[in-house]
């Protein structure tokens, strides 16, 4: 949000994955498992509606 | 993209994203009154409200900056939208939040329609629980979607990092001409 400009790469390699986005990633991936758990399990979402007119 | 117009479009992105993190505070607070209130109109006020705000708020406010103003000031800025890892995390943020949003349009309808109606049941509790489940959690997936757009934390895609190297080792369009 702010009017910075991303700096130059200075290396000739790629610089490794952060250890923020793995924490992220790995995050993200237990919540879609646990998505998938409910679903699985009959807890979906919006899968309890009882009776839609 | 010029200055002036880059600058309009980032206060149009600002103001929608931390627009919709107010609106989903408010769901939030809506949601938490539905499911604790003792009183029968303070609920069916509360349902009915949610599907009013979600229809005219949380939709419009989710959709403009994922598919608008964000590729906008992504693309048109020399941040790019696969180059920075900090913005692929937040627009993978706003893609599973508006997902979200959009699985609990038929829930938000029926409750309203309930509330409407009557009363609600005991059967109905789960959806009202999953209510503030919900967007308890789309509320901190959009703060740290805020934090993240703030502090910028540090790391290169390697896309990213390969386009920035070959547009600095390329000779600028100055040194061609000359």
């Amino acid at each position: 949000m702010s009017s910075q400009t991303p700096l130059p790469p200075d290396r000739a390699t790629p610089p490794s994955m952060p250890r923020w986005v793995k924490v992220f990633g790995i995050i993200l991936l237990m919540l879609v498992i646990v998505v998938i758990i409910l679903h699985l399990t009959g807890n979906n979402l919006g899968g309890h509606i009882p009776h839609m007119p | 993209m010029t200055p002036g117009i880059r600058k309009f479009v980032r206060t149009a992105h600002i103001t929608f994203t931390v627009g919709w993190l107010g609106a989903v505070a408010g769901f939030l607070a809506l949601a938490i009154a539905g499911l604790t209130s003792k009183e029968a109109q303070t609920v069916r006020a509360a349902y009915i409200a949610m599907e009013l705000i979600t229809r005219f708020v949380l939709v419009p406010l989710s959709f403009i900056p994922l598919l608008l103003t964000g590729p906008l000031l992504s693309l048109g800025t020399p941040w790019g939208l696969f180059r920075h890892y900090w913005i692929m995390a937040k627009l993978v943020i706003n893609i599973l939040s508006t997902l979200i949003l959009l699985l609990h349009m038929q829930p938000i309808s029926y409750l309203a329609q309930v509330a409407t109606e009557g009363t609600l049941s005991s059967a109905d509790v789960s959806l009202q629980v999953q209510m503030v489940v919900a967007s308890g959690a789309a509320l901190l997936a959009l703060l740290l979607a805020t934090g993240l757009a703030v502090y910028k934390p540090r790391g290169m895609t390697p896309y990213g990092w390969r386009k920035q190297y070959e547009e600095h080792s390329a000779p600028s369009s100055a040194d061609v001409s000359t």
